[in-house]
Formats: structure tokens, C-alpha cells, sequence
């Protein structure tokens, strides 16, 4: 492409600088906000004013920040979830199906221990909140551990799987809370029976202590992927799986790892959005909805090129749009799904910009001699 | 039963067409994840077009115009920019999920349009779909088309030596495989199931290019898959014609998924995986760069 007398030059990358990565993802999230304004002004909203509500809502109103903070949290935790396997170079976009086998896991420890009954009863925070957080990790890590098993040991395509595993997992929670399942509402309503207030996650400056176990999880994966012979397996498996196998490192091992710890991951986020955010505590009939929220996770995920660290700010910054999106589309009478919207946009921008992650681009003064080594095309 | 046939054909061919735009693209060594985005979209726009003019054409004329548009651009970004090809689709699935659910709520509800009539009892896109896929099966496997097509799914470098523009084959083949994915969401939301919902495609897409994996890239092959598929679809709805009042209605909802996983593992064993690894096609999902 030529513009006057400058020619568009693209070139390949060879390596990518973390510092470049950064300016580009933020570039990404800058142009998709830029592009997704149009969403507003067919809307006939001036999208300024939508942002700005959406910012201060988002992280500058009492009510809409800890609403953030608790949708940070949930990203953060399907972030992570995807980011496992992906550094393995495997996709898990099972993240929904996952997240409810833990909300599933968690319920079924309330159920046992009688905390179905009416008047609730009261019952030992100390012993069934850990008991429902390996109940909920276990049921997402069992249903991850599925699609990493059928790739480990068939090589069976990891996405179908994970997908397909998302819809039995969905119609899995449907049988349980509706129409005279287990966990049903003893009042009747198809939606599970509301936790005990003995065992609400304990608040911490009125958030749920799940923050800690999101931001420790990136950590420790970051750790475990830097430093950790592990994490380097890992690392090596997603470079090349044939080299990695020529290198003694089990591919069926690997697959079965990532997909089981990714899905335990996502599983604590089931935990955390059902029994833990404040005026949740249940399952509700409209669990669909937060569980396709998970996908935020994949471009997250993405856009952090599989940094767990870089997906905080990025998992909070996509909390927040998310909360501030669902509150202007109340307060500018928009329709219903700004936040899915948002998220569709910005993962059609993240995947155009998936060119500059790979290829640099200059303009460049035609008319001179220039030596063509290197230049692609 | 005659009515349970005649919806399970119809169910069949939603999948049929869906799967055949993808059999196509993939022949050429594009790989669209995404097709239940495309679907989503094409069923949409269509909705909300047929709604609005009150024409059934229309409908189905902007399901397929939207669903070539993202096929168009399944082709740009992967085949132009050289992105990862499940991540393209990946995007436009998102995209699809996400837009359509702004777009599409305020057509919340039926489309209260008359039905579409049908042909000796069975749904038009029948015997479309039937000759849909004969065509597809002549052009791939008797004409120059077909042997460029699949040349350039098998080794894009030697096509483009002999002659063949690789680039404009896999434009041509990723967007009309995105039209007939357009097509069967209209398809979906103009005849199947005229209703509007939240996410109502809940797994067609995912099926569909599942049973491109199981058809060992075979127009006829796929066929079977998808009038088996739904079959399956359909029973998985009304299990009280075989086995009344076993299990809750949505145990039953997982069926067809199950099996999915159950099909996808007897492709991937060994003695189907050496016809396979014949079949498929050699370059498929991998960009291709002129050097």
C-alpha cells in the first residue's frame, strides 16, 4: 500500500518485547472502546457521556465498585483458567461449563451437611468453607480433567470438547435447580436453595476474600511459569509438542494437568459467583448469563499473551467496563446486552490486532535504495 | 411419528447446511471455530429483517448476505493478516454471541409471521439441503473447481505453483462457507424455531463442526452425520415418544452432547484415525505465505 511517496512496509517479527506487547494490547483496548462508541451514537447517546458514566460508576461510585471488584474477581479466576492450557498450547473455552461443576461441587457439600432445610441452619463457616472451595475446585478440575484427558490420550480437538462439555454442564445445573431437582428452592422456584447466612463468604472491607485467592493464583502461576521445572514443561509442550515429547516431557501428562488445574481454577470462580459475591448466594435461574461472562476470560487471556500477572489490570479494567456497561444501559435507556456487546467488540479488535503482535509495520520514504533482506512481501 | 420425522429432517438440515459451508471452507484449508457466531448472526439479522418487511426473502436473503460478510472476513484476517486461524474463530463466534445479543433483544419474542409452507409434507430447505450437497460432492470431487479447491487444502505451495491463486480460492471458499452458515441460522430462526432468545443457538454451531471432523470432509458422509444428528436433536426435545417419564427433560437435553464427545472419540482412534489422517486436509488451519 502506498500513500504519496510512502510505502507501507510490513515485516515479520522475530521476537516480541514485553514493553511492545503492552502498548499494542493497550492500543487494542483504546481503538475497540473507539470503535464500540458507535454502538452509543446509533444509540443516539454521546459516547463520551457513556464512558464517563461507565468509568465512574464502574470505579468511583459506592455501589459500583465493589459490583467491579467482585466481577474482577470472577474474570481474573476464568482468566486464569484459560491461561493454563493456553501456555501449553491447548484452548480451554470450557470455562462456563467448569465454573458451574464448582458452583455444583459447592452445593453439593451445603446440601449434604443439611443446608437445604428451612429455617436455614446454622453451620460451621470454619469447617464448610473450605470444604465447599475443594468441593467446587474438584468439580471444575473433574470436568476439565475430561477434555484434557480425551487430548492427552486421543488427541481429541480441545475446543469441541470443551464447548460441547459447557452445554452438558448447562443442562447439568438445569436438572439440579429446577423442576423438582435435588437442589431445588424449597419455595418452589427454579433456582437453587439459598445459602445458610452461617456460611456467606466472609467479607473482607466489604469484599469476599475470593479477591485473595484470584490474585494469588495469578502470582503463583506466574511463579510456577518463570521459575518451576513444571512451568517450563508446560511452556515447552505449547512451543512444540513433538519437541517437547522429544525431550522426555509426557504430552498426555501435560494436557491432563493443564486442563485439570485450569478447570479447578475456573471451578473457584463458580464458587465465587455463586456463594460468595453479597446479594448472590444462590444459583440463580439466570445462571446462563454469568457463565457466557466467563468468555471475558478468553480475551483477557489473550490480551495479556498469557501473562497471568498482565491479566490483573486487564481483568479489572474488563470488570469494570462490564459493571459500568449492564449500569448505563439501565441509566441511558439502552438495550439490553451492552456488556456481551462490548465483549464481542472487543475480541473482533483483539484479533485484528493479532497482526501487529506478529508483523511490524513502517511507512517508509519510496524513491530509495533499500536493501530487501528480511522484508516480507 | 410422521411429524417427528418431518422435525427431526428439518433439525438435520440446519446442521447439514452449517456443516457443508464449513466442509467447504475447511477443504480449502480454513479452519472457522466460529461457525455458531456466523449462525448466530445469519439467524439474527434474519429474524429481524423478515420481521420488519414482513418478507421471508428478505429474511433469508440478509442471513446469507451477513454470514458471506463474516466469512469474507474469517478470509481477511486469517488468510490476508495471517492470524491464527481458531483465534479468528474464536472472534467472530464472540463477536456473534455478543453483538446479536444487543442486536437481537428488543425482537425478543416470536417472529408472528405465517409459516413457511412445506412440500409434500417435508420442510422446502430439504430438498435443497439434499441437492445442496450433491452439487458440493460433484463440484469437490469431478471438477478443475473441486481439484483446486482441494489443492489448496492439501499443499497451498505446490497449487500456487501450478497456476492456482491460493489467496482468491480460500476468499472464495471461506465466503461461501460463511453464506451457507448464514443461511442455516436464518434457517433456524425463520422456520425451525421463529423465536427470539437469549443465546437460543445453545450448541448447533459446535455440533455442526464436530461432524465436519466426522465426515472425513465427504459431502454424503456428512449427510448421514447430520440427519443422524437431528434425529438425535429432536429426541433429545421430545423424549417421551421413546422412553416416557425416564429421567428430567434436561438429562435428556445432554444427550446430543454426549454423543458428540462419543463420535469425536471413535474418530480419533487409531483405526479410523489412519483414514482420517488420509482425508484430512493436509494444510488445514495453517496460514499460507508466499515466499
Amino acid at each position: 500500500m502506498r500513500i504519496g511517496s510512502y510505502e507501507l512496509k510490513i515485516e515479520k517479527r522475530l521476537a516480541l518485547a514485553g514493553w511492545e506487547a503492552a502498548i499494542i494490547s493497550i492500543f487494542a483496548i483504546i481503538f475497540a472502546l473507539a470503535l464500540f462508541s458507535i454502538i452509543f451514537i446509533l444509540a443516539e447517546i454521546n459516547p463520551l457521556l457513556a464512558y464517563r458514566e461507565i468509568f465512574s460508576y464502574a470505579f468511583a461510585n459506592p455501589y459500583g465498585l465493589p459490583l467491579t471488584i467482585n466481577r474482577f474477581v470472577f474474570i481474573l479466576l476464568c482468566t486464569s483458567a484459560f491461561i493454563i492450557p493456553f501456555r501449553a498450547g491447548l484452548w480451554n473455552i470450557g470455562m462456563p461449563g467448569q465454573l458451574y461443576a464448582g458452583a455444583l461441587g459447592a452445593f453439593a457439600v451445603l446440601f449434604a451437611f443439611g443446608g437445604k432445610a428451612l429455617p436455614p441452619p446454622d453451620l460451621s463457616p470454619a469447617i464448610l468453607i473450605p470444604l465447599m472451595l475443594i468441593a467446587a475446585a474438584l468439580g471444575g478440575a473433574g470436568l476439565g480433567a475430561i477434555a484434557g484427558f480425551l487430548k492427552g490420550k486421543f488427541n481429541t480437538n480441545e475446543i469441541v470438547v470443551t464447548m460441547i462439555m459447557n452445554f452438558i454442564a448447562f443442562w447439568l445445573v438445569a436438572h439440579m435447580i429446577k423442576e423438582g431437582g435435588p437442589f431445588m428452592n424449597p419455595g418452589g422456584r427454579g433456582e437453587s436453595f439459598e445459602l445458610p447466612p452461617s456460611v456467606h463468604a466472609p467479607l473482607i472491607m466489604g469484599v469476599p476474600f475470593t479477591v485473595f485467592f484470584a490474585l494469588g493464583v495469578a502470582a503463583l502461576l506466574y511463579f510456577v511459569f518463570a521459575k518451576t521445572k513444571i512451568g517450563y514443561q508446560i511452556r515447552a509442550h505449547g512451543h512444540s509438542p513433538a519437541a517437547a515429547r522429544y525431550a522426555g516431557i509426557s504430552p498426555f501428562r501435560i494436557s491432563l494437568l493443564v486442563f485439570a488445574i485450569g478447570g479447578a481454577v475456573a471451578g473457584l470462580a463458580g464458587y465465587h459467583y455463586f456463594a460468595a459475591v453479597p446479594g448472590v448466594y444462590k444459583i440463580a435461574r439466570t445462571y446462563g448469563y454469568f457463565g457466557d461472562l466467563a468468555f471475558y476470560g478468553i480475551i483477557c487471556g489473550l490480551i495479556s499473551l498469557g501473562n497471568p500477572l498482565a491479566a490483573i489490570p486487564v481483568a479489572l479494567l474488563f470488570g469494570g467496563l462490564s459493571i459500568g456497561g449492564r449500569f448505563v444501559q439501565g441509566k441511558l435507556q439502552i438495550g439490553f446486552g451492552v456488556d456481551y456487546a462490548l465483549l464481542g467488540v472487543l475480541m473482533i479488535t483483539l484479533v485484528a490486532f493479532q497482526f501487529f503482535y506478529h508483523y511490524k509495520t513502517a511507512w517508509v520514504k519510496t524513491g530509495e535504495k533499500k536493501l530487501d533482506v528480511g522484508v516480507y512481501r | 411419528m410422521w411429524e417427528f420425522i418431518a422435525r427431526s429432517l428439518e433439525a438435520s438440515m440446519i446442521f447439514t447446511f452449517a456443516a457443508l459451508g464449513e466442509l467447504i471452507d475447511q477443504r480449502s484449508g480454513v479452519l472457522n471455530v466460529g461457525i455458531e457466531g456466523v449462525m448466530l448472526f445469519g439467524a439474527t439479522l434474519g429474524f429481524i429483517a423478515a420481521q420488519s418487511t414482513e418478507s421471508y426473502l428478505l429474511g433469508f436473503l440478509v442471513g446469507i448476505a451477513i454470514g458471506g460478510l463474516l466469512g469474507f472476513l474469517h478470509g481477511f484476517f486469517s488468510v490476508t493478516l495471517g492470524v491464527d486461524q481458531v483465534v479468528v474463530g474464536m472472534g467472530i463466534w464472540i463477536l456473534g454471541f455478543g453483538l446479536t445479543t444487543y442486536i437481537g433483544n428488543p425482537y425478543t419474542g416470536p417472529l408472528g409471521m405465517e409459516r413457511i409452507p412445506t412440500i409434500l409434507g417435508l420442510s422446502p430447505f430439504f430438498y435443497v439441503g439434499i441437492a445442496l450437497v450433491v452439487v458440493s460432492w460433484f463440484v469437490l470431487s469431478k471438477t478443475s473447481l473441486g481439484l483446486r479447491i482441494r489443492s489448496v487444502g492439501e499443499n497451498p505451495a505446490v497449487a500456487e505453483v501450478s497456476g492456482i491463486d491460493v489467496t482468491k480460492t480460500r476468499y472464495l471458499c471461506a465466503t461461501i462457507g460463511g453464506m451457507l452458515g448464514g443461511l442455516s441460522g436464518a434457517i433456524y430462526s425463520l422456520f425451525y424455531n421463529p423465536v427470539w432468545n437469549y443465546n437460543f443457538l445453545m450448541g448447533w454451531g459446535f455440533i455442526a463442526l464436530a461432524l465436519v471432523f466426522f465426515s472425513m470432509w465427504n459431502p454424503l458422509i456428512l449427510l448421514g452425520g447430520s440427519l443422524l444428528f437431528g434425529t438425535l436433536w429432536q429426541l433429545s426435545l421430545n423424549p417421551q415418544l421413546v422412553l416416557p417419564g425416564v429421567l428430567s427433560r434436561y438429562i435428556w437435553r445432554t444427550i446430543p452432547f454426549v454423543i458428540t464427545i462419543g463420535v469425536l472419540l471413535i474418530i480419533s482412534t487409531k483405526w479410523f484415525r489412519i483414514r482420517w489422517g488420509a482425508a484430512k486436509p493436509e494444510a488445514l488451519g495453517q496460514p499460507y505465505a508466499k515466499e
